[in-house]
């Protein structure tokens, strides 16, 4: 049962990842000076809340911060 | 470990300021993260149309935080309450009048109410204008982003109406 559950995580998320990578693909070939990274972050985030997103970025800042 | 981010009494002050209709934005990288631009920030910078609005002092009050006017030590601050993450901002460099920007920011959804957040596009204007060196890194990656979610909706768009012809 769970070696099921995990087959059919996988397959999801393998089919998550080959959609994102097309998106990634579709954006570069319309703009090709943009950095891959920075688009396929951008379809990350879009997929979350607009205040999830905003979480993530003060999280990440503030860690940048504390590093310094 | 990083203090949690954006909590909420944090959420509570937006959402006080919204419901008395104080009319202020959202500004800067915090409004380009909203909206899905991969950037990091440690504050949420807000622009007010005036900042003698009484309305601001009711909202504060409500999450038990106070404004602390400018003076030769420090810039206006709120502080307590959980609020010192927000900064305040007096002028945008490179855009119009705040009415003029209010009219063009993009509304996320806070609840009942919609906060505005200035789109993307005119923090580009605005980065630009600065032009500071920590404006000048962000700016690929702002344009990045603006070029991946304008793409991105037209295509999404495209397969909407390839569906909708197709069901038809």
């Amino acid at each position: 049962m769970s070696d099921k559950k995990n087959v059919s995580q996988d397959r999801k998320a393998a089919q998550w990842a080959r959609g994102l990578m097309e998106s990634v693909r579709a954006v570069l070939a319309a703009r090709p000076e943009a950095d891959p990274d920075n688009v396929r972050h951008t379809l990350i985030l879009l997929e979350q809340h607009p205040i999830e997103r905003l979480r993530r970025s003060l999280t990440r800042g503030r860690a940048l911060a504390q590093r310094k | 470990m990083a203090a949690p981010s954006l909590n909420e009494s944090e959420l509570q002050f937006l959402r006080a300021l919204l419901r008395r209709k104080v009319r202020f934005m959202v500004v800067g990288l915090s409004a380009a993260a909203l909206q899905g631009a991969p950037v990091v920030t440690q504050d949420v910078d807000l622009w007010f149309e005036r900042l003698e609005d009484p309305r601001i002092v009711e909202a504060l009050r409500e999450v038990n935080a106070a404004y602390v006017p400018p003076s030769i030590l420090n810039p206006p601050m709120f502080v307590g309450g959980g609020v010192e993450l927000f900064d305040i901002v007096l002028t945008m460099h490179g855009l119009g009048t705040f009415s003029e920007e209010l009219d063009k920011c993009v509304n996320v959804s806070l609840g009942r109410h919609n906060l505005k957040v200035l789109r993307v596009d005119r923090i580009l204007a605005s980065k630009r204008a600065a032009n500071r060196p920590k404006d000048r890194l962000v700016i690929p990656v702002l344009e990045d982003s603006l070029a991946t979610t304008t793409i991105s909706a037209r295509r999404s768009k495209k397969k909407l109406k390839s569906t909708k012809r197709k069901s038809s």
